[in-house]
């Protein structure tokens, strides 16, 4: 579309001047409430992190307190819920990542018969309902006399977060420059020397992305984890069984604690980000 | 990156033991053990403690410090064992807990637990059972067992107690938040009363629910027929579309009634007590109540000689007395439930004379006159089963 | 590494096996299985034996149509207001966010970054019978006195729709960041309206991401059951509640698996009509 060439004309006529102007702030007014709507619940899981409840149930805000994020692992099973939380989000990120990455660079670099079936079998899992996937897995494992407990978990995560891999790094990957190997080859590097000193520098902040992505899916995954856990709990299947009871303020306390430590991330990758383009715009 | 190193040597933990199990499963069945569990449960081990005994119980279920936490009849069975409890509390209904471990099970998979908790007025204990998917007690690690109170020495789904022995009673009733509504004491008044519309939730055990309403309808829930479950069940459903009931419940409607998002709940005695909100009453209805008991079991593959030291520490009536009384100078909380072991309401009386001579946890023979135990064939119905988890589930 | 320069045609796919080849296992074959399984009778007590029973679909079917009439319905709606209520804001973040845009777009993701279940339980907190919001509701006669939010349609409905909301913002967003702005300017010179020029330019050009966001919203949406199990009533359940009891709780395998399937091939349909109409690179490419 960029093909069409229009002319740009400035021509400013003032009824639409003030159209404009009126736009603008009517929009800008909605998506401040917009954005009050998408972040109130976020508050609310916050400020109750801080909150001493009267007696078991931590509805009602009551007083003021830093325990709960000292005795963060106070609750009984929290700690390791986490630990097993992060222990599988760490594995699977990375698993899934290099196996999308890979796809993800045949899918951009080359052409190849079977494009429409690889790309079919990316997107299905992307549309496929959490709980039809969860279903099938454990109907697979418990046909296959899998355990259920660490790998099955594992095994879903990297399956689900592979698309997402992929995805994300396709999407980084579009303006990618094939010359530059080409020329690097050119150069006599042979393909694993250019992989190494061209190709993964110019993918790197695509990997990191997908990595990120990758984590925040698999860390929040409660439907797929609940069907192939076995007796194993990880943080959302925690805060599954806690609700049930009334979940304590350390379940508001690590949900804020991802919650920053995730925005922290995005902030310092969007910042990355901005600096590279301005860079690449004054070069 | 410390996290890196770490996550290798998970790895090459998790690897090891994870390539063994997907390699050789049907070895692993037919030894009944899986992975790095397996080790606890050779038999090289039998009559030595295993480090760690694995116990899955319900939420709000044993006695608790509310400065730390932490259990103290568990941080006492460690000093004096030196077995550490691995406590879990991951059990919130019979069914979804079943569900959860007969696939392992089923394949002669452990399922990494030495003892899990399961209802008798719910199918899935005597399923257990049958299955064969539960450890014989080692009766000569039990002595105490002496301690179990007569009704309970021969239910029908393990008449000499071979397998299973009594964590708790409780009774179901209603409860209500009096901020919200005056005193709710009768089945008709949760069900029919419009003005606790979308304020009340009913029991998801069928057992329970059913009691308490067949009781209503002046029917026998100990001898459930076609006609009684019906009237029943229709009972119920019409207070669902009418929608008077705003949602079926486990354990889970304790917070919303001490919310104020409910007024008044089909509850357990022991539940209500422990919330200890003042405004929450609790009581047997008007036409009766239901009585059940949790029973602990070792599913296959767990540590059996483990798991019957522990039983007969929590049958210790000292102990049997902390757990279930609490002990206020202390700041712990009991189970307040209705325990099964002789002798715990003495030890209670010295520790928690309130809780020792409260109805609902030590309850007299005219309140147990009062509360009933639902039929145990209408448990296996498979038609009642489908036709009553379709009505709670949607 | 030299046999590889020789057969270069063969690179691609060395690059593809692994990860397709997971996908292929733990993806496609349980999928096979399922649909085995969903063949299978009998029960937990006596077992699961393979019987071409083509009689679970039906009763699947006919059992519970409700459920799953309610949960497109439920799905349906929550995706139209995921849509009107992202637009506006993907169209400002787009044309007006200028160096803001990538914080902007943060801030859209930010609910992810806060666990589903216990954004949910937030929902359920802000909801609560006597909190604010259902005060001001009744004040306002939306809500009549001593009602509730909390166990109905409405609270699901809302629930669903806030869950999903950035996978229908992000990917119109990009289709809108994609619309040459000299486009607009011209259009707006031709139809002397920018309303008219956003109708007849803007919209059309943004349908892709509308589409994207249309299935990232929908399709999740029709499977999910936390929302109706947290904020709903018995009443509100949805095909996913049955389909997670039926596996986890009652163990009719079959049944479930029936119904799995059935969720999956209204959805696969959707899907390939999209596909075709909008090719599958596009609809992967808009996806994030």
């Amino acid at each position: 579309m960029t093909t069409l060439a229009v002319p740009a004309r400035a021509r400013a006529r003032g009824a639409a001047n003030v159209w404009a102007f009126v736009r603008r702030h009517v929009l800008a007014f909605y998506a401040a409430l917009f954005f009050l709507y998408l972040l109130l619940p976020i508050g609310v899981v916050i400020v109750f992190s801080f909150n001493q409840p009267v007696g078991k149930f931590n509805y009602t805000w009551h007083e003021f307190t830093f325990d709960n994020w000292r005795y963060w692992n106070g609750v009984p099973g929290i700690q390791s819920a986490i630990t097993l939380s992060l222990e599988i989000a760490a594995l699977a990120s990375v698993i899934a990542t290099a196996l999308g990455t890979l796809i993800a660079l045949a899918l951009v670099r080359y052409g190849f018969r079977g494009r429409g079936v690889t790309n079919l079998l990316i997107f299905l899992p992307l549309s496929t309902p959490e709980i039809v996937m969860g279903a099938s897995l454990l109907t697979l494992f418990l046909n296959l006399n899998f355990v259920f407990g660490f790998w099955t978990i594992l095994i879903a995560h990297v399956m689900f977060c592979i698309s997402f891999a992929v995805v994300s790094v396709k999407a980084r990957l579009i303006g990618f420059d094939r010359h530059l190997e080409e020329a690097a080859m050119d150069l006599g590097a042979n393909e694993w020397v250019t992989f190494q000193k061209v190709t993964l520098p110019l993918i790197a902040p695509a990997i990191l992305a997908a990595l990120l992505l990758c984590f925040a899916v698999s860390v929040d995954d409660f439907v797929v984890t609940y069907f192939n856990s076995g007796s194993e709990v990880t943080f959302p299947l925690f805060v599954w069984g806690a609700a049930r009871i009334g979940a304590p303020p350390q379940v508001n306390v690590i949900g804020s604690a991802i919650f920053i430590i995730a925005l922290t991330a995005m902030l310092l990758n969007v910042a990355v980000q901005t600096r590279r383009t301005k860079g690449a715009v004054t070069e | 990156m410390t996290q890196s190193q770490f996550t290798r040597q998970e790895l090459l933990r998790r690897g090891l033991a994870g390539s063994a199990l997907l390699t050789v499963p049907g070895l692993l069945a037919a030894c009944g053990g899986s992975g790095s569990k397996s080790a606890a449960t050779s038999t090289g081990a039998k009559q030595q403690l295993a480090k760690t005994l694995h116990f899955s119980n319900w939420t709000l279920y044993i006695d608790v410090n509310n400065k730390t936490k932490a259990h103290p009849s568990l941080q006492e069975f460690q000093q004096k064992y030196g077995t550490h409890v691995d406590y879990v509390e991951d059990i919130n209904d019979n069914a979804s807990y079943f569900g959860k471990i007969q696939g392992a099970l089923s394949r002669g998979q452990s399922i990494g637990r030495d003892i899990v908790v399961l209802t008798d007025n719910d199918r899935y204990l005597s399923l257990m059972i049958k299955k064969g998917w539960a450890e014989k007690l080692d009766k000569s690690a039990i002595p105490n067992i002496k301690n179990l109170v007569e009704v309970q020495r021969h239910p029908t789904f393990d008449p000499n107690r071979e397998y299973s022995l009594p964590w708790q009673s409780g009774m179901t009733g209603i409860a209500y938040n009096d901020t919200l509504t005056g005193p709710v004491l009768s089945v008709t008044d949760l069900l029919e009363n419009s003005k606790l519309k979308g304020k009340v939730t009913v029991l998801n055990s069928m057992g329970d629910a059913l009691t308490l309403v067949m009781l209503a309808n002046g029917d026998d829930p100990t001898k459930v027929t076609d006609k009684s479950f019906n009237a029943a069940f229709n009972r119920i459903k019409k207070a669902v579309d009418s929608k008077q009931i705003r949602q079926f419940t486990g354990n889970d409607y304790a917070p919303s009634l001490a919310k104020g998002d409910l007024a008044a709940a089909m509850s357990w005695s022991g539940d209500i007590a422990q919330i200890g909100n003042s405004h929450i009453h609790w009581s047997v209805p008007k036409d009766g109540g239901a009585l059940w008991t949790d029973n602990m079991l070792i599913p296959k593959g767990g540590n059996v000689y483990t798991a019957s030291v522990y039983m007969n520490y929590v049958y210790d009536p000292a102990v049997a007395g902390l757990m279930e009384a609490g002990d206020p100078k202390k700041n712990i909380t009991g189970i307040y439930y209705i325990p099964p072991v002789i002798g715990a309401k003495q030890a209670a009386l010295k520790l928690n004379p309130s809780v020792a001579n409260n109805q609902l946890i030590f309850p007299s023979a005219k309140t147990l006159s009062r509360v009933h135990l639902f039929d145990s064939a209408a448990l296996n119905n498979q038609k009642y089963l489908t036709q009553w988890q379709n009505l709670i589930s949607g | 590494m030299k046999w590889f320069h020789r057969h270069r045609g063969l690179m691609p796919y060395v690059m593809l096996a692994p990860g397709l080849a997971f996908l292929a296992v733990f993806f496609l074959v349980p999928l096979g299985f399922l649909a085995y399984q969903s063949l299978e009778s009998g029960n937990i007590d006596f077992g699961y034996a393979f019987t071409w029973s083509w009689g679970n679909y039906g009763s699947a079917f006919t059992d519970y149509r409700p459920e799953f009439v309610r949960s497109i319905e439920y799905a349906g709606i929550a995706t139209i207001l995921a849509l009107v209520l992202s637009y506006p804001v993907a169209y400002w973040i787009a044309f007006r966010g200028g160096r803001w845009k990538n914080l902007l777009l943060l801030m859209i993701v930010a609910p992810f970054f806060v666990t589903y279940l216990i954004r949910t339980l937030a929902w359920e907190t802000i909801l609560s019978d006597n909190g604010v919001v259902v005060r001001i509701l009744q004040h306002l006669h939306l809500v009549s006195p001593g009602g509730h939010v909390l166990a109905t349609g409405t609270a699901v409905i809302a629930g669903i729709t806030y869950n999903f909301l950035p996978f229908m913002a992000l990917p119109l967003y990009v289709s809108l960041e994609q619309i040459d702005h000299r486009l607009i300017e011209a259009a707006e010179d031709l139809y002397a309206s920018s309303w008219k020029a956003f109708l007849k330019v803007t919209v059309p050009l943004s349908l892709p991401g509308v589409v994207a966001g249309t299935l990232l919203t929908f399709i999740p949406a029709a499977g999910d059951f936390i929302n109706a199990q947290l904020l709903g009533a018995p009443q509100n359940h949805m095909i996913g509640n049955v389909i997670q009891s039926k596996f986890l709780e009652l163990t009719d395998y079959p049944a479930a698996a029936a119904m799995s399937f059935i969720l999956m091939g209204a959805i696969i349909v959707a899907v390939a009509a999209y596909a075709r109409a909008v090719g599958t690179e596009q609809l992967s490419g808009t996806a994030v």
